[in-house]
């Protein structure tokens, strides 16, 4: 994957609106920063390479080099990506209780690697009001404060960033497919830096089928409801078709079509449901309100699962053939309207460098092209 | 000693023409004196401020050029004579009031004394005063060297009470900033007493009260005083003519360009063939005197600056006159044989000279643009703008900047005159987008705060200095906040401790004559306007930007910033540097990926230099003030500060 500079960045990214504000470029230096869930490049680095540019997920992306990385060889085009198992999942007894966005899944395994020191911190993701904040988290009795999700874009990542210029070295970090993407590249020590030391020790993805923009969504409901205080805001699944807003007193239905406009446009070439790149992924389980849905990927993430299920910390289960089904067909979808834009665009496989590039090798392309919704169509 | 007040008659001295205009107002007996800072009419003020005491005059820098001349012109219906000074966009601000003024009449001698900057050497325009002349059908004189400049003022006065009206007295750049031999008169040894005589009958100019109304009777009256100094202009000394008894060409001119015309002549051996009628009394013209001279040629050249004044008046006369003395060939702007922009100059002139006669005489070199760039590039090195080391300016600006990156909507910022428009350039990071007259970037930002119902969402910010700040902002500010304009105003109060050295205004405790004086404090004021009001250090670079941030973003009606800290050349914190600065290179990230040198690459303040050997950022410590700011802004740490005991 070719790096260039925060120029490129800015050009290609911030200002053809493709940044989905991860957070990856921010900490890094006094150039980019981030303030009300907005990315910025305050005054122009000059530099033509730098790790703004190679962090970035929404730069280039070479789905076989972040696969060949992950130790998979060239990449599958697989719907859910690679994983070991799948189960349906909730947190225990042990964990520490908060209001979790599902099942509170991601939160219980947050805190047992904490509490059991497998990381040293935690890359979470609290909110303002509806405004996403990145926080870095040390103790365990913390964890439950950070639960819940909005499904506003969040720069988590500079958490991450803020974490190395800390000292941290063993970091798990919570975030969505994009972030996951980013803190992939980041592994990689894209700028081959002599002191590079990998900071991270656990990635948890979260599900995503696209993230809004903060401020449109404050304003939005601002005007919807001017003056109330949001604390929850969940998406029944399909067919609902429905946000669902909840206030202190009552709980609001919102169509998924009044806020189309707030979807950022990076989520629109973005071809990842599931967080293909983390230890382990979580998401909501359609059929059952309450549980998530865990796809454990690499042996640390089955390592974790199983001694955190072990110590009280999580309740799983094996999910039913349909839910994997469903996921599935969720996932192809995701994949297959991404690289249908990008093939469109000329981004696929582009000789010239992003943004939002999509590399691949021709056997999973098509694979993912095929049916209802991509190119082929 | 202040040769100003002490120099005996007759001594000559090397007087510089603000000096001039000073000791001719002195020697008038002038009692009152008013004004508004602007290049290059400060030191006039200046120069009798330093006086007052021992001349026993009252001097003021006022509010702004309108209330200057509404306070002089009060001395003045109370009998005394008084001086009204300002630059040449100042008789704009004053020129609703000097309306009024000239249509109801003065009484004690009174002298507007505008200073213009032909070629805008220190401004932002090159307007004009001397058309003010004929809007307020007052008389206009101008003085065509030092000499003339002191005793033109005294004239002034004179023919002030004579007719009972204002006397306009036009300086220019040249002629206040240079300096030349004066020969002094004798001093007054005595001053009337103020009285307001308003008890008589109301149409008396003496004992009534004073008003422009009723306009037809009084326009009437007016237009007469401006006869009787026309009558007086036919016999005036000043107006001088030297050259040929029929000479073939008639240079026509005034003020500093009579130099020029002097010099252009000689340097072509022209002056048995041109004759230089140098005018002083520019408007009304002296009809008869210059027919006189219209009539010994046929062909005429009119030198002035800047746009075609002289050339207008001379031409509607010699029209008027053509059956008498005959039809003239007039070279001047019109014609484009002279510039009608910028700066006069002798080369100007001798082109000019020499096209008329047909003279073969370079006045520069054809390819002296050209070979003065390259002298240029070669001897010096590109330098824009800066402000000073440790200046307030860059702090505020540079989190002006990254506060309104940061917002994100594309905002920008309104200002107007004074240190801070360098903000347009590289030293103010580009903030500043609008520039006029003082006052107008909050008036600007009023208006654009009501745009958001045509789809208007960037942030406006507008910036004011604080002497500008009392001079017009405040109604501005007043339109903004009764309106309820999404606005931010950031005030960049540099006076806190900057006593006397600087010119001082209403918000600070000494006046100009260097007297205790009660400030004006604006933050009460910006509260009492009903401006939610916070005070920020721009030292204090993260707390203050955090602030702004809150500010700039809301959508909260009128929100005023009043970034509080001394200018680095204030007398309080000049040569006394609050920090001792440190920077290690050790841990200076240069140019890698993590920096590339903030500090002097985008910075830029002159204290920090790039290292090129080191590869490394370094303090130069000649030019550091000390002032701890670039501590912040290094991402590194590599930068630390020690407080100085
Ligand atoms: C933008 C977004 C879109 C999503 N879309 C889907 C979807 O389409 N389908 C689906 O099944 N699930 C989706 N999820 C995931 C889902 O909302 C839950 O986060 C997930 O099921 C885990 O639930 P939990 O109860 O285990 O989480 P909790 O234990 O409540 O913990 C939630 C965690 O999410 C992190 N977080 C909160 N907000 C953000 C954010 N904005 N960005 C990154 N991290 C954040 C917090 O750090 C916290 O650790 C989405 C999440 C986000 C943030
Ligand atoms: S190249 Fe490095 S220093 Fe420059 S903007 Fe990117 S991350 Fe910052
Ligand atoms: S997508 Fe992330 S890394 Fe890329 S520009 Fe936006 S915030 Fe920075
Ligand atoms: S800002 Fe700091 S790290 Fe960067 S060049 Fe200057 S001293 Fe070095
Ligand atoms: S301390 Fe830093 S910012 Fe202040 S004058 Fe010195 S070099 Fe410039």
């Amino acid at each position: 994957m070719q790096v260039l500079g925060p120029g490129d960045l800015h050009r290609e990214v911030l200002e053809t609106g493709l940044c989905v504000g991860c957070g990856a470029c921010i900490h890094l230096c006094p150039y980019f920063h981030t303030w009300q869930g907005k990315t910025a490049m305050v005054f122009s680095c000059n530099r033509q390479k730098g790790r703004c540019h190679a962090f970035c997920p929404k730069t280039e992306v070479d789905l076989d080099a972040l696969s060949r990385l992950a130790g998979l060889g060239e990449y599958s085009g697989d719907p859910l990506g690679a994983y070991q198992q799948i189960f349906a999942a909730r947190a225990g007894d042990a964990a520490v209780r908060g209001d979790f966005q599902d099942g509170g899944t991601v939160s219980a395994l947050i805190g047992y690697a904490l509490e059991t020191g497998r990381i040293d911190a935690a890359v979470l993701t609290g909110k303002k009001g509806l405004m996403p904040e990145p926080a870095l988290v040390t103790r365990v009795r913390d964890v439950a404060g950070y639960a819940g999700s909005g499904y506003a874009a969040a720069p988590t990542l500079a958490a991450l960033n803020q974490g190395v210029n800390q000292g941290y070295q063993q970091m798990g970090v919570v975030g969505t497919p994009c972030q996951m993407t980013a803190v992939a590249l980041m592994r990689e020590n894209p700028m081959a830096d002599e002191n590079f030391s990998d900071p991270v020790a656990l990635t948890i993805g979260l599900f995503c089928t696209w993230a809004l923009d903060a401020r449109g969504l404050m304003a939005f409901m601002e005007k919807r409801l001017p003056g109330e205080e949001i604390r929850k805001i969940r998406i029944p699944p399909p067919p609902a078709e429905i946000l669902v807003a909840e206030t202190r007193n009552h709980a609001v239905e919102i169509a998924l079509d009044e806020i189309r406009d707030l979807v950022l446009q990076g989520c629109g070439l973005c071809p990842d449901m599931t967080a293909e790149w983390a230890d382990v992924s979580v998401g909501a389980m359609e059929q059952n309100p309450g549980y998530n849905t865990l796809v454990v990927r690499t042996e640390k993430g089955r390592q974790l699962t199983a001694d955190a299920a072990a110590a009280g910390y999580l309740e799983v289960w094996d999910l039913p053939q349909s839910g994997r089904g469903c996921l599935e067909r969720a996932a192809a979808v995701k994949k297959r309207r991404a690289f249908g834009r990008a093939v469109e665009t000329g981004r696929v496989n582009s000789e010239k460098i992003g943004p939002a590039v999509l590399r691949v090798n021709a056997r999973a392309l098509e694979k993912m092209t095929a049916g209802p919704g991509g190119a082929h169509e | 000693m202040n040769e100003l007040t002490e120099g005996r008659p007759g001594q000559r001295l090397l007087m510089m023409g603000n000096q001039a205009i000073a000791r001719g107002a002195l020697e008038a007996g002038v009692s009152v004196a008013a004004g508004y800072p602007g290049t290059p009419s400060s030191e006039i003020i200046e120069n009798l401020a330093g006086v007052a005491a021992a001349a026993g005059i009252y001097v003021e820098w006022s509010v702004n050029e309108k209330v200057a001349a509404e306070v002089a012109a009060a001395a003045s219906f109370a009998g005394l004579r008084s001086l009204c000074v300002m630059k040449q966009n100042g008789v704009n601000v004053a020129s609703d009031f000097l309306l009024h003024l000239a249509g109801g009449g003065t009484r004690g001698g009174m002298v507007l004394v505008p200073c213009d900057d032909p070629g805008a050497l220190s401004s932002i325009n090159e307007g004009e005063s001397r058309h003010f002349a004929r809007l307020l059908e007052i008389p206009l004189l101008e003085p065509g060297d030092f000499q003339e400049a002191k005793d033109m003022i005294k004239w002034a006065f004179e023919l002030s009470e004579q007719i009972g009206n204002l006397v306009m007295v036009r300086s220019v750049t040249r002629l206040s900033h240079a300096s030349g031999n004066v020969e002094l008169g004798p001093m007054p040894d005595f001053r009337p007493k103020a009285r307001f005589r308003h008890t008589g009958f109301i149409l008396d100019p003496r004992q009534g009260a004073v008003s422009s109304a009723p306009v037809a009777y009084k326009h009437d009256l007016q237009q007469q005083k401006l006869e009787k100094a026309q009558d007086a202009f036919e016999n005036a000394l000043f107006n001088t003519y030297t050259g040929p008894e029929n000479p073939e060409l008639l240079v026509i001119t005034a003020s500093a360009c009579n130099l020029y015309c002097r010099e252009a002549i000689e340097i072509l051996g022209l002056s048995d063939r041109a004759g230089l009628l140098k005018l002083a009394t520019t408007w009304p013209l002296p009809n008869n005197l210059v027919g006189r001279y219209l009539e010994k040629t046929g062909r005429v050249l009119i030198v002035e600056e800047v746009i075609p004044f002289l050339e207008e008046n001379i031409k509607i006369l010699a029209a008027e006159l053509a059956l008498e003395i005959g039809a003239k060939t007039i070279h001047a702007k019109r014609d484009k044989t002279l510039p009608s922009v910028g700066e006069m100059h002798p080369d100007h002139v001798i082109a000019a000279l020499a096209k008329i006669f047909d003279l073969s005489y370079e006045a520069v070199s054809a390819d002296y643009t050209e070979k003065a760039g390259l002298c240029v590039l070669a001897g010096a090195p590109g330098r824009d703008l800066t402000f000073c080391p440790g200046c307030p300016h860059r702090a505020s600006y540079w989190i002006l900047h990254n506060v309104l990156a940061l917002d994100n909507r594309e905002g920008f910022v309104c200002g107007d005159i004074g240190c801070y428009s360098l903000g347009m350039r590289e030293t103010g990071y580009f903030s500043l987008k609008t520039m006029h007259a003082m006052g107008s970037g909050t008036g600007l930002a009023s208006g654009f705060g009501k745009l958001g119902p045509f789809g208007m969402d960037q942030s406006i910010v507008a910036v004011s200095g604080d002497s500008t700040f009392f001079h017009a902002v405040m109604p501005a500010l007043v339109n903004a906040v009764h309106y309820n304009a999404d606005i931010t105003l950031v005030v960049f109060d540099n006076s806190g401790t900057a006593m006397t050295g600087f010119q001082p205004h209403p918000g600070l405790e000494t006046d100009a004559m260097g007297q205790s004086a009660p400030a004006v404090d604006i933050e009460a004021v910006c509260r009492a306007l009903g401006a939610q009001t916070t005070v920020c250090d721009p030292f204090e670079m993260d707390q203050t930007r955090d602030i702004l941030l809150e500010k700039v973003s809301g959508k909260n009606g009128v929100q005023v910033v009043i970034m509080r800290r001394a200018c680095a050349l204030s007398p309080a914190r000049r040569g006394r540097p609050e920090y001792e600065m440190y920077l290690d290179p050790q841990i200076c990230i240069g140019e890698n990926c993590g920096c590339n040198k903030l500090c002097t690459r985008v910075f830029k303040c002159p204290g920090l230099n790039w290292d090129d050997q080191n590869r490394c950022a370094r303090i130069d410590e000649v030019i550091c003030a000390g002032c701890g700011v670039c501590a912040s802004v290094c991402p590194a740490g590599a930068i630390t500060r020690k407080k100085r005991t």
